[in-house]
């Protein structure tokens, strides 16, 4: 009888094991790949690393203090915030109508939905080299095609110029790439909607764009704030389109390009750990902050 | 439902790059360099496309010494250098060092001396910039080929323009340009005006040709005072933008191709700040190119006569990480001898160059070349290599030459932008050289 109960406890044991054995793999590889390089990164600000000045010393805050001082770097997160702010609200736009069109039935609607993705799929370094060939000053398409309508008398410099003009430029390469999967995550939610609560809606006499407005885009407000945190990490954390267009100057840096330059040309390490960490915690309580607010916000409603 | 922190790629990129700093974790090796059973391989990790397979093949046969050639771009590679090299782990038996990364190497010790294999004494005759991978007496690494900052110019359109005989001083440059300019040209010269690497050399270049250089031998600023050269250099480039000789679009481009693309299009006839190679490589390659036959390499125009042409060699050396560092100098040998010096760059055809190969690092290789006729204008380039070419830096260049850089090509692209006056553009830069001196 003891015997039976210890094989039955010993089998119960092992199933309620099996999971965490399960889970193992992905807890060994996530903890080496992103647990301890967070923790090291985290430790590693606080000192002065740079294999100029061996060995790393204690540094407190100095490395935050230095960040704080230098004014690219300060001018870099005003641009980063920038970034974020045109690619959160442009690309839950515009994948909001992008989804609300997608979701009719039409003839080559899977064709059109592929070429939606396209930009989605392709690399952020050949999405950015392509527009760089339409910006360009001397032959770019941009140019020609407003030279072609008398919108313009010469062909103009767009990037490198005026700050706003350039960060706004480079945002619409970022966003022409993070608006698809806006799209698709919307577009799923939408057509999860049962197609009852529109029937009903129009029965009592609501129009299209009341129907969108009380019954969508409630029931959206999930999907939204999946997208819109996907738009500011992907935002936030902006590198390749900022080098590929405006190279390492200053007017439009981005902080992720700042803490390339600071740690792999600059080869202070310390400093560079330091601007990732805040890039990280910047990243983090954002994203929390948007979920907190469209998310939360949405489950009463749904 | 709790929010989940979802990482971009480049932050993932970053961290893990971070992890690799912190730990001192192994990098993959990517080549598998070793030696079993006799036989030896060894990682090559450059920026430059690997030599045909045969001649590869024949190194093999004669020493035993397989090479597994990476290509990797330029940037990419000195953030792998410096990744690699801080950790302590392999990633290659012999790599880039770049003229501009001799001192920080020389400082960190991330490269083997090259004295144990190689004699400076004995080569530098042949090898001219030598100079510029030696700091402190000690051999950094080994030129493998002679770039140097060159000016070209369109003969033909200025011969049109009525411009008689090759322009030796700047105010002669700067009357011919002009009469190329009423000769409907609109802007007719090439200068590097994004903020990029290639802007700063070309401002080591003009402060040459102004008859000065930018830093002294203890690293202290030489262009405060706005009667030096190197200000007056600064002053000059600026001002050439803003008065529109140069394409307003410079501004914003950054790589060597869309740069040299303005004078193979002819839509510019000069470029200031050009590569030695440039004409056979670019500007007389039919398929590439609308001015074949017409683009000459000319003596840099100076204050009162030819001025000087900056090397920005590039070197190989060995990591101190390496696995087989004496194949590897085996290799830098036969990868630097004269003979395949002058292979790289066309003597035995098209079929056995290394594309994008600007010169031979070895006068004795040009002589070569010159002889057989196979590289264009090879006798002007080798007086220009051995009678002008100098180091921008003659101690060679800083430890903190990358950020010194950085300052340099920052400012002077936001002063031709018109973000900063020429004169806030040179005390910030005199401001950041002092820093970076005082810091060490």
């Amino acid at each position: 009888m003891d015997g039976e109960v210890a094989a039955r406890l010993n089998v119960l044991a092992r199933r309620r094991m099996l999971p965490y054995i399960l889970i193992s793999p992905l807890v060994v590889f996530i903890g080496a790949l992103s647990f301890y390089p967070t923790i090291a990164t985290t430790v590693q600000a606080f000192f002065r690393v740079t294999p100029l000045d061996p060995p790393a010393r204690f540094a407190g805050l100095q490395n935050f203090r230095d960040l704080f001082a230098n004014p690219v770097i300060r001018a870099s997160w005003v641009n980063t915030a920038v970034y974020a702010a045109i690619g959160v609200v442009l690309s839950v736009v515009l994948g909001t109508v992008i989804a609300v069109a997608l979701k009719q039935r039409f003839r080559l609607r899977g064709i059109v939905l592929a070429l939606v993705v396209l930009p989605w799929a392709l690399p952020a370094v050949v999405e950015a080299v392509i527009w760089n060939w339409m910006y360009d000053p001397n032959f770019g398409v941009i140019n020609s095609a407003l030279h072609s309508l008398h919108l313009i008398g010469s062909y103009a410099v767009w990037l490198g110029v005026h700050r706003w003009l350039t960060i706004a430029l480079i945002e619409i390469v970022q966003v022409w790439q993070i608006t698809p999967l806006s799209a698709l995550i919307i577009l799923a939610a939408l057509q999860s909607i049962p197609p009852g609560l529109y029937e009903a809606a129009r029965v009592d006499g609501a129009g299209p764009w009341q129907a969108f407005r009380h019954i969508s885009l409630p029931l959206l407000r999930p999907a939204i704030a999946v997208a819109a945190v996907q738009a500011l990490v992907l935002s936030l954390n902006i590198f390749d389109q900022v080098y590929v267009l405006n190279g390492n100057a200053p007017l439009g840096s981005s902080v992720m390009l700042q803490t390339y330059i600071t740690t792999f040309q600059n080869l202070n390490f310390g400093q560079g750990y330091a601007l990732s960490l805040l890039v990280t915690l910047a990243t983090a309580l954002l994203s929390m902050a948007t979920l907190a607010l469209l998310y939360r916000r949405a489950e009463p409603a749904a | 439902m709790r929010p989940s922190r979802l990482p971009g790629r480049r932050a993932l990129t970053f961290t893990f790059a971070t992890a690799l700093l912190v730990s001192g974790a192994a990098c993959a090796s990517g080549g598998g360099s070793g030696s079993s059973g006799g036989a030896q391989s060894i990682t090559v990790a450059m920026h430059y496309p690997s030599p045909p397979k045969a001649i590869l093949n024949e190194f093999q046969k004669q020493t035993g010494i397989k090479v597994n050639w990476v290509e990797i771009g330029w940037d990419d590679l000195q953030t792998k250098i410096a990744a690699a090299a801080s950790s302590n782990s392999y990633f290659a038996d012999a790599t880039d060092v770049d003229w501009s990364k001799v001192g920080e190497y020389a400082k960190t010790g991330w490269f083997l001396p090259m004295g144990k294999w190689f004699s400076a004494s004995s080569l530098k005759q042949d090898m001219p910039q030598l100079g510029t991978f030696m700091t402190h007496g000690e051999l950094v690494g080994m030129p493998f080929d002679a770039s140097f900052i060159v000016t070209t110019v369109n003969s033909k359109d200025f011969q049109k323009a009525g411009v008689s005989g090759v322009p030796s001083t700047l105010s002669e440059f700067s009357a011919a340009l002009n009469k190329v300019r009423t000769h409907g040209m609109s802007s007719p010269l090439d200068i590097h005006f994004a903020a990029a690497e290639g802007l700063s050399t070309c401002w080591y270049q003009m402060t040459a040709a102004f008859g000065g250089q930018v830093l002294d031998s203890a690293g202290n600023p030489q262009f405060t005072s706005a009667s030096s050269p190197g200000a007056k250099a600064l002053t000059w480039m600026v001002n050439a933008y803003k008065s529109g000789l140069v394409p307003k679009g410079n501004i914003n481009i950054p790589d060597y191709t869309g740069f040299t693309t303005e004078m193979a299009k002819n839509r510019v006839a000069a470029v200031l700040c050009d590569y030695s190679g440039s004409v056979g490589s670019i500007y007389d390659v039919p398929k590439s190119s609308s001015v074949v036959g017409q683009v000459r390499y000319v003596p840099t125009p100076g204050v009162s006569g030819p001025g000087a042409n900056i090397a920005n060699p590039d070197g190989i050396g060995i990591p101190k990480a390496a696995r087989n560092p004496d194949a590897a100098a085996k290799f830098i040998k036969w990868f630097t001898s004269t003979d395949n010096q002058a292979t790289w760059a066309g003597l035995k055809g098209p079929g056995d160059v290394i594309e994008g190969f600007p010169l031979p690092a070895r006068l004795s290789s040009l002589d070569l070349l010159a002889k057989s006729g196979k590289l264009a204008q090879a006798s002007e380039l080798a007086t220009l290599l051995r009678e002008h070419a100098r180091a921008p830096f003659p101690e060679g260049a800083p430890p903190w030459y990358a950020q010194f850089s950085n300052a340099v090509y920052t400012n002077i692209h936001q002063a031709a932008a018109g973000q900063e006056t020429t004169q806030q553009a040179v005390k910030n830069i005199a401001s950041q050289a002092s820093q970076l001196k005082a810091s060490g």
